[in-house]
């Protein structure tokens, strides 16, 4: 009960921070509220959002995975240099999936059978992804293919455009976004694996005695995360077209941050997908919507971390007066 | 308790805001009124209010501060508001794709552009010019793209004839009256980069023709060689191994330690700078030594000049780049013709080094 009221205040704010944003911009800002700004707002969303919905498994247990950003630039460069050695865009990208599943087993293994601390262990996958990518490109960037090329058409999967519709094109990604929401909602809150993902964070030790088999649920929750990390790969790639080795840092502190601000909890045992995506929408709208009334992007900053430490501090007087 | 608390302090909020908005609007009513008809895919906003977007490739660096205050020095005298944005650093593509997508989705009246990378862009492009809003490059505008209307960028080829023109004034006597061969030396980046390539082509080229074409011989590599047998002046060209500070400085070393140099030009920062770190063991350079010129600026470069060590150098001029760039912008956006403008570049002394024009062109 008290859990899932705490979830609620904090993303009450949330939500109602976004749509006060929305207005805002869209009072104040020239030219602000119109399509194509729209899908500029999804657009610099996707690769986070997706990053966002895989972390919170991990955050949920408890742990932490600071790879995803890294891993994510390093999948897709991946991807991107199989795809220009000759290999099909469809296999192309299961393999970009399958590179960020395998980076997540790692990390997984890494923290439920070996031990490590969870921040370590994935830190040395940051490194390790980060300085992967550099390798393999002989840190040349990579460029995806675009508009009539061969394969270009897997940008379709996240802005679907023809001939006939809106110039700025149709938000399949934003479609795609919602539906792998869901499901992974659906996975959190009503299936037993959720179930046993929120009972670790909550307390391990408890958890594993009543007979919750830790190892495997615990590497589950960082596979999942791998595997989103390497789908924000491909959204990136279809969004930005180019990619450079050595990036991606810092990517993983703007998905956390998205997660907080949308009421999971650091410490584990709660977690709220649709909560996340609301924080991620919070930070886009904030990002492309702030040059329209005037600032430089680096308020986004200032701006976010504010919105971030009060969505917190509220989360933490509700529970205070809880107790 | 605590919620009702809080909804109630977030609606006030959310209230207030609004109003806020609506007071606001009022009084800008006629204009906010202008600039949300063209969300139905139209034109640029072109009654009255001119408004130029500029994105950059960076925004920290002195560089394109100096492209700033240009562009703001045009956008004063035109009358045109103009925004100026650039990503972190030279690796954040995806941070400069959002920064054009936001430009082109404020309807302006025209883009300037200096682009990372001309693939990542492509998209924006074609939306730009759907929603007919026309892009100027600047700087090393968008190599590649047909849609970009004309450029405002250095030409590095009469840069380096400049360097040339310079050089030649202060050695002139040493090349027309020496009994013996003489010698002057020209450190270059690479043989790949096109920039480098003009900068050091032009101050070659010139200088043969100053000298004459029968008497100087150009030697060191294959891509400049045109050897003359019993020349006057012979112009050796290095080229390091390898983009490296190390493998530059043993370049200079080599060129330096020849008893016939009465000259050295590095034709870029990097050149420029390493043949400075050179002299500070071998001591060459000097008024009444070898001469140096160099090429565009940073700290160990200003110092040398200041110190007479380098007798000057060219820098491009970053503040004609954005002045030009926002002129060509509120030209194209009415209609008119333009073309590719070279904004030409600066030769500084220690003595001019201060001066109203070439300070802000200045960086360390």
């Amino acid at each position: 009960m008290t859990k899932k009221n705490s979830i609620g205040t904090q993303k009450i704010v949330a939500v109602l921070a976004l749509v006060l944003l929305y207005l805002f911009f869209s009072i104040f800002g020239n030219n602000f509220f119109q399509y194509s700004t729209f899908i500029s707002i999804l657009d610099s969303s996707y690769y986070i959002g997706f990053m966002a919905i895989g972390v919170t498994f991990v955050i949920t247990t408890g742990g932490m995975d600071l790879s995803i950003g890294t891993v994510c630039i390093c999948c897709s460069l991946l991807g991107g240099t199989l795809f220009k050695a000759g290999v099909p865009m469809p296999f192309a990208l299961c393999i970009t999936i399958l590179i960020g599943l395998l980076f997540g087993l790692a990390n997984g293994l890494m923290v439920s059978v070996m031990r490590l601390p969870s921040f370590i262990a994935s830190l040395g996958t940051m490194m390790v992804s980060r300085g992967l990518g550099s390798i393999i490109t002989k840190t040349a960037s990579v460029t995806f293919p675009q508009a009539e090329n061969s394969g270009a058409w897997f940008r379709n999967i996240f802005k679907f455009k023809a001939a006939g519709l809106p110039a700025a094109g149709i938000p399949t990604g934003f479609i795609l976004l919602i539906a792998l929401a869901i499901l992974m909602a659906v996975i959190m809150n009503k299936t037993r694996p959720g179930r046993y993902l929120l009972a670790m964070g909550s307390n391990k030790e408890a958890a594993r005695l009543s007979g919750v088999n830790i190892v495997k649920w615990e590497t589950f929750a960082y596979i999942i995360s791998g595997g989103f990390a390497a789908l924000a790969g491909i959204s990136y790639a279809a969004v930005y077209s180019t990619l450079m080795p050595g990036t991606g840092n810092g990517f993983e502190l703007d998905a956390i941050a998205g997660v907080v601000i949308g009421g999971t909890s650091l410490s584990g045992g709660n977690g709220s997908i649709s909560g996340t995506l609301i924080g991620i929408f919070i930070m886009s709208v904030l990002k492309t919507g702030l040059p329209f009334v005037g600032l430089q992007p680096h308020y986004q900053l200032l701006i976010t971390g504010i919105v971030l430490i009060g969505a917190v501090f509220a989360d933490v007087l509700n529970k205070r007066k809880r107790k | 308790m605590k919620k009702k608390i809080l909804s109630v302090v977030l609606s006030m909020a959310m209230i207030a805001a609004i109003a806020a908005g609506c007071g606001r609007a009022e009084g800008t009513t006629t204009e906010s009124g202008d600039s949300k008809a063209p969300t139905s895919e139209g034109a640029a906003v072109k009654t009255g209010d001119l408004s130029i977007e500029i994105v950059a490739k960076g925004f920290q660096h002195d560089f394109w501060k100096a492209v700033k205050l240009g562009a703001e020095k045009a956008g004063t005298e035109l009358g045109a508001t103009v925004n100026f944005v650039g990503p972190k650093d030279e690796s954040a593509v995806a941070e400069q794709v959002e920064q054009i997508n936001n430009a082109i989705n404020k309807r302006p009246t025209a883009i300037c552009l200096a682009a990372l990378d001309t693939e990542a862009v492509l998209g924006a492009l074609s939306e730009a010019a759907q929603a007919n809003i026309p892009i100027i490059g600047f700087d090393s505008g968008v190599p590649g793209a047909d849609s970009i209307v004309a450029n405002a960028s250095t030409n590095n080829y009469a840069a380096g004839q400049l360097a040339a023109d310079k050089m030649y004034e202060i050695i002139k006597d040493k090349v027309t009256d020496s009994a013996e061969p003489v010698r002057i030396g020209v450190v270059s980046q690479d043989a790949t980069s096109q920039s480098i390539g003009e900068r050091t082509g032009g101050f070659v080229d010139r200088m043969v023709e100053l000298i004459g074409a029968d008497k100087a011989s150009v030697e060191g590599h294959d891509k400049y060689n045109k050897t003359i047998k019993d020349a006057k002046v012979i112009i050796e060209i290095g080229i390091p191994a390898t983009v490296e500070d190390a493998a530059c400085v043993t370049v200079a070393n080599t060129l330096l330690n020849k008893s016939d140099l009465i000259a050295i030009y590095g034709s870029n920062e990097f050149a420029a700078k390493n043949i400075v770190t050179a002299n500070e063991s071998l001591q060459k350079l000097g008024s009444d030594k070898v001469i140096g010129v160099g090429f565009d600026s940073g700290s160990i470069q200003l110092q040398a000049v200041k110190d007479g060590i380098l007798a000057g150098s060219i820098t491009q001029d970053p503040v004609q780049i954005g002045y030009q760039a926002v002129t060509m912008a509120v030209k194209a956006a009415s209609g008119e013709n333009v073309k590719d403008v070279d904004t030409g570049c600066l030769w500084y002394t220690a003595d001019n080094m201060q001066d109203e024009a070439i300070a802000p062109c200045l960086y360390e």
